[in-house]
């Protein structure tokens, strides 16, 4: 059975990732692969988003420098880059869609980071403009 | 393994000869059930060429009706490109893959979309 | 009748809102020195950002995407990058520039030195983009800016040799006693004061900000289509001003209130009043432009969340390059660098940086996949390419222009 084929670098790297509620979630920097137990060709299992997956596609010592950076913010767990799992994929059009929103994502964590001990300090943050 | 691990890096073959390097992969939507996805994807095997900005750009998909002045540099920038199926290839290092056989009988990729 | 008070609304916003300090600086150092031969590059200018400017924003009414996002999509992270950090800079530049101005506008209304303003005009900027509603924000500083008419106006009092001005813009030659390379320096200079990058990244995430769909299309083209133009007269009459008024007497503007000599000495008290606020709406309004469109490229490379039509809690990274790039760019003109000198530097480098932003909007013009039905026509195509291959010209000669003629001295 043929199922839909796709070119990763063309129509998934560097597509946007929109939550549930259409908020931007980041952008599909890197793809996770792994090789199935059972010997054959490897299956994507999660897309890679923030600084320290990004700076692996850089690369050079630009990129280097990003990822010690991105370590230090610690986006994922154990220094790895955040991860979405692809479980949560919903589609994959002009945009990748995701299922859920983005407050339980790694790749949130520098923005809620950045809200918090930063921007909700300033009056108004909260209220719709007016 | 990340997907950036197999862009960018040089194909060769047995002989030592080069096919250009990664430029993208093609993924099929055949793998076991993931989540709420679906079948996941399976990757099938590595596009190679010339750094294929054309391909990048969107031109070989021959939807892209111009402009005209780019679409032909496109092309001629993406005319070697060569397909390696999953199966081909023998060993992955950091910035080169090597596969089995020749570089020549390589097929060139068919249509993805 | 609602549907045309709204198209009207829209073309006087985009004639009130065309003109920027680049312009004024660009526009009047040029009749200064090379009266109105060097007319026509306007008028390549205008075409220009009429072309470009209504694909973006067709690009990001059909696609929901804006320009930079697509950018990333399309060139990769790497080139991307490189794409980013040399539009960045050049926003920024003008950023500052555009505090610079209005500081200079309130300056020259009242006798306060513009250092002493530019605090207060920082803390202003980011407090508009901090709370006001997107839509509010174009049409107050849109009409505002519309008093700039009152160049054209003094213009037409003067009462001048119209035949004149005409055989001059219509006669391009270098005039006696300047060079061929500062004339073509300034040719660049004033391409780009029109065609500015950031007027691609504003208007196209714009688009997105206000939420047009296909049925705003139309009003996309004739907003685009009318209000350049007239806009681009705008910066004409500024140019003719300088010829008739600063030319003749040897002046070279280099302060804001050379600029306004012209209007001043026509039609007095009243119409440098109605100058200041066209200079004042002008220049404030581009500085939110500019602003906006640092935290919007930003975003849109790294894919986090960007806009005004969302809380800024819901937007905080974005907000907070916003109000970084506002302060970096206050500091920047406190540390007493001229502004218009950091104007004339905004101008040509973003004429130097034009393809990397018009070639991507180009190529995804054309691809089904985003556009549908709405792809660009042949005529467009033909068009957009010539005009990047008269980019790619400018590109590669403005820095050595730049340094043969000492940046235009």
């Amino acid at each position: 059975m043929a199922g839909r084929v796709l070119e990763a670098g063309l129509q998934l790297l560097d597509r946007q990732l929109v939550d549930r509620d259409g908020r931007l979630a980041g952008k599909v920097d890197d793809l996770e692969l792994e090789l199935p137990e059972g010997g054959g060709p490897p299956v994507v299992t999660a897309i890679l988003a923030g600084p320290g997956a990004l700076a692996r596609r850089i690369g050079g010592r630009l990129g280097a420098g990003l990822e010690a950076l991105a370590s230090r913010l610690r986006e994922g767990d154990d220094g790895r880059p955040a991860r979405v799992s692809f479980a949560v994929v919903k589609r994959i059009g002009s945009a990748v869609e995701l299922s859920v929103p983005r407050a339980e994502l790694e790749t949130n964590r520098l923005e809620a980071w950045t809200r918090d001990h930063l921007i909700a300090h300033l009056p108004g943050a909260g209220d719709a403009p007016e | 393994m990340r997907l950036s691990d197999l862009l960018g890096a040089e194909i060769l073959d047995e002989a030592g000869r080069s096919a250009g390097r990664v430029h993208d992969v093609r993924l099929v939507q055949d793998g076991p059930v993931v989540g709420g996805f679906g079948a996941a994807l399976r990757l099938d095997g590595l596009l190679v060429g010339r750094r294929a900005v054309g391909a990048r750009l969107g031109y070989d998909r021959g939807k892209m009706k111009g402009p005209l002045p780019v679409k032909l540099l496109a092309g001629w920038l993406f005319h070697d490109g060569r397909y390696v199926e999953w199966g081909r290839i023998r060993t992955i290092e950091s910035d080169r893959i090597l596969i089995s056989g020749t570089v020549e009988d390589l097929p060139r990729p068919g249509p993805s979309s | 009748m609602k549907r045309l008070f709204a198209v009207a609304l829209g073309i006087l916003t985009a004639i009130g809102g065309f003109v920027d300090i680049g312009d004024i600086v660009a526009n009047t150092e040029t009749g200064a020195r090379f009266g109105m031969s060097l007319a026509w590059v306007v008028v390549v200018g205008v075409v220009g950002i009429c072309l470009f400017a209504e694909m973006a924003g067709r690009v990001a009414t059909v696609s929901k995407r804006a320009t930079f996002d697509l950018v990333r999509e399309r060139l990769g992270a790497r080139v991307a990058l490189v794409n980013l950090v040399a539009s960045l800079f050049i926003t920024f530049l003008t950023l500052a520039a555009e505090i610079g101005g209005v500081a200079l506008a309130i300056e020259l209304a009242t006798s306060v030195n513009y250092l002493l303003w530019v605090p207060i005009v920082a803390f202003c900027v980011w407090l508009v983009i901090w709370r006001v509603k997107f839509d509010l924000m174009e049409n107050v500083f849109g009409l505002l800016g519309l008093a700039l008419v009152v160049t054209a106006v003094a213009l037409w009092r003067l009462d001048p040799d119209w035949g004149g001005l005409l055989h001059g813009a219509t006669h391009p030659a270098v005039p006696q006693g300047e060079g061929h390379p500062s004339w073509w320096y300034f040719a660049i200079a004033l391409l780009g004061a029109a065609m500015t990058p950031y007027e691609v990244f504003f208007f196209s995430s714009g688009a997105v900000e206000e939420g047009w769909s296909r049925a705003d299309l139309v009003t996309n083209r004739l907003n685009v289509y009318i209000g350049f133009p007239l806009g681009g007269l705008l910066s004409l009459s500024l140019m003719a001003g300088a010829t008739l008024f600063l030319e003749p007497r040897g002046i070279q503007p280099g302060h804001l209130s050379q600029v306004a000599l012209p209007t001043a000495l026509t039609l007095g008290k009243l119409g440098l009043a109605v100058l200041l606020v066209g200079f004042f709406a002008a220049t404030f309004g581009a500085a939110l432009e500019t602003g906006l469109s640092c935290g919007y490229t930003i975003a849109q490379y790294f894919g986090f969340q960007w806009g005004k039509f969302v809380r800024p809690a819901d937007a905080p990274r974005f907000h907070l390059v916003a109000l970084v790039s506002i302060v970096l760019g206050a500091g920047l003109v406190l540390t007493t660098l001229d502004p218009i000198t950091v104007t004339e530097y905004s101008i040509v480098l973003s004429a130097a940086a034009l393809p990397l932003t018009y070639f991507p909007i180009l190529v995804v013009a054309n691809d089904p996949d985003y556009m549908g039905d709405k792809v660009n026509s042949r005529f467009s195509n033909a068009l957009g390419s010539v005009y990047l291959l008269l980019l790619l010209v400018v590109a590669v000669a403005t820095i050595p222009l730049m340094v043969l003629t000492k940046a235009g001295s």
